[in-house]
């Protein structure tokens, strides 16, 4: 099969955010993992184990202090790359004057969709995360979870290859629980790979083929959601072993 | 091209749905204030008055639109985090720069016209010749010393991370861009080698605003049609512009979200 992640001995450390800045907080340390196409990944980790900045270091958006991210077979410095991903960041905030519709246009633009599908796909999407109803309202008059749908929305706009999203399901209802849940499904059944963390655990349960735990920066465990569902019975059963594991290392 | 018109359409929505156009407002307000105030005096004299004025006003508010413009901006980029979400698209760090930058000229260009327009009016309701060709080159050249200043800011708004800090940078700008050649000046008549050094630096540095300034050839018949005296200020401000935009685009795209 072919990675459509390769990550290699990736470092980040960063500069804290003291007045002279001479101190150092551990991000990442020398993470070697590899993603293949088709796969829903789920990576768990407690509140600052490094999650965030894993998938910022994969996306571009932080610069590695060593090591190497391969995406797509490429560097995330190729836009042609980045034309195939979709990202959900972890609070999704918008151009604050713009309405609903007027946000995904601009994401369209950016993302080059062809001129003609374009109106008709923005209309598609917005149906997908039930947003359709709110379209002419402007970003000022969404509520939290409505924004963070609409977050979904611009993250599946291109039918991207490569999915990431950070904690999908946060200040979703119970329905969005699903609904993510489904889209998850549904982009993956047409080959898509999804690479995404999160700490509701009855969801990754449900929804991932291969796990991993991050704890202090340190990718402390990866393996194939049955073996672990088979050795430790539940996803939270599982998760609290290798964390208390990763504690006495 | 399709992504840096997308990110210039924003800015350029984004000034006017904050209503930077109220700066306009604010203009005709003090121009028709100001050409009522002063109907006391001689028509010919009170006509050469308006315009003075109203050409003041027109760079001022043009500069005042540019930091309403930054402001917005940075405020919505630092506090809000939009970013993100748009630097992880296929757009290139240096496009959504170049587009942020047409934008922003396209806000300034957008009022100065409309400012312009206010000060015609005026000056056909007092008398004058609004289709003064004057009226329309010194706006011309009002846009060109903003046109700078706007890369300057930009290039502030990626060394700088306070939304403040940035704004006073900026200001200061633009008062230092009005001095540096007065203060070139005396330099060269009296200072010693260390000030003169320090002087050029900053000569060479910040804008030299005063390249723009039409205030005193407006009244002398053929200065402002100069096309050597065009040239050389179109020239100087692509330069600056283009050396503002390469830098903040380095600077950029060296940046962590
Ligand atoms: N910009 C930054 N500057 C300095 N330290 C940072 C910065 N961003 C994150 N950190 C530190 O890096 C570590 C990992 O943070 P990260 O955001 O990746 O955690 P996370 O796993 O996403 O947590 P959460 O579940 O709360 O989202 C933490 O110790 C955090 O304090
Ligand atoms: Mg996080």
């Amino acid at each position: 099969m072919e990675n459509v992640i390769e990550i290699k001995g990736l470092t980040k450390i960063y500069k804290a955010l003291d007045f002279w800045k001479n101190d150092r907080v551990v991000g990442v340390k020398n993470i070697d993992l590899s993603v293949e196409k088709g796969e829903v990944f789920g990576l768990l980790g407690l509140n600052g184990a490094g999650k965030t900045t894993l998938m910022k270091l994969m996306l571009g958006l932080l610069k590695p202090t060593a090591g190497d991210v391969k995406i797509l077979g490429k560097s995330i410095d190729d836009i042609e790359v980045r034309a195939k991903i979709g990202y959900l960041s972890e609070l999704p905030y918008f151009p604050k004057y713009l309405k609903v519709r007027e946000v995904m246009d601009y994401f369209a633009e950016l993302l080059g969709l062809p001129q003609r599908s374009k109106k008709a796909r923005i209309e598609e999407v917005l149906e997908i995360v039930r947003l359709g109803a709110k379209s002419d309202t402007s970003i000022k008059g969404l509520s939290k979870g409505m924004q963070s749908r609409l977050g979904l929305a611009q993250a599946i706009l291109n039918d991207p290859d490569l999915l990431f999203m950070d904690e999908p399901m946060s200040g979703l209802d119970p329905l969005g629980y699903k609904e993510t849940r489904d889209i998850i499904i549904d982009l993956n059944k047409r080959g898509k790979t999804i690479f995404f963390n999160s700490h509701i655990l009855s969801e990754v349960e449900k929804i991932c083929h291969r796990v991993a735990v991050i704890h202090k920066g340190f990718l402390i465990d990866v393996q194939p959601m049955k073996t672990a569902m088979k050795k430790f019975g539940s996803m939270e059963k599982y998760f609290v072993a290798k964390i208390k594991a990763g504690d006495k290392a | 091209m399709r992504r840096i018109a997308a990110v210039a359409e924003y800015i350029f929505k984004q000034s006017f749905r904050n209503k930077i156009l109220n700066v306009l407002i604010l203009f005709a307000v003090f121009a028709i204030g100001f050409s009522l105030a002063i109907s006391e005096l001689a028509r010919e004299a009170e006509v050469k008055m308006v315009v003075d004025f109203g050409l003041f006003a027109i760079s001022l508010f043009a500069f005042l639109t540019i930091v309403l413009s930054m402001t917005v901006q940075l405020f919505e980029e630092t506090e809000l985090k939009t970013l993100t979400l748009i630097i992880v698209k296929p757009i290139k760090r240096y496009e959504y720069i170049l587009g942020k930058y047409l934008g922003m000229m396209m806000t300034v260009l957008m009022n100065i016209l409309i400012m312009l327009v206010i000060l015609m009016l005026i000056v056909k309701f007092r008398g004058g010749e609004p289709w003064d060709i004057k009226l329309i080159e010194a706006s011309m050249y009002s846009f060109l010393s903003v046109a700078i200043l706007a890369s300057a800011a930009m290039f502030l708004s990626v060394v700088t991370t306070s939304v403040p800090g940035c704004i006073i940078f900026l200001i200061s700008i633009y008062a230092m861009g009005h001095l540096t050649i007065h203060l070139k000046n005396l330099a060269d008549k009296t200072g010693g080698a260390v000030v003169k050094a320090a002087v050029d630096l900053i000569y060479y540095v910040v804008p030299n605003l005063e390249l723009f300034n039409m205030k005193d050839k407006i009244n002398s018949s053929q200065a402002l049609f100069d096309l050597n005296y065009l040239g050389l200020v179109l020239g100087y401000t692509s330069l600056y512009i283009i050396v503002m935009l390469v830098l903040t685009s380095i600077i950029f795209s060296r940046k962590e979200f």
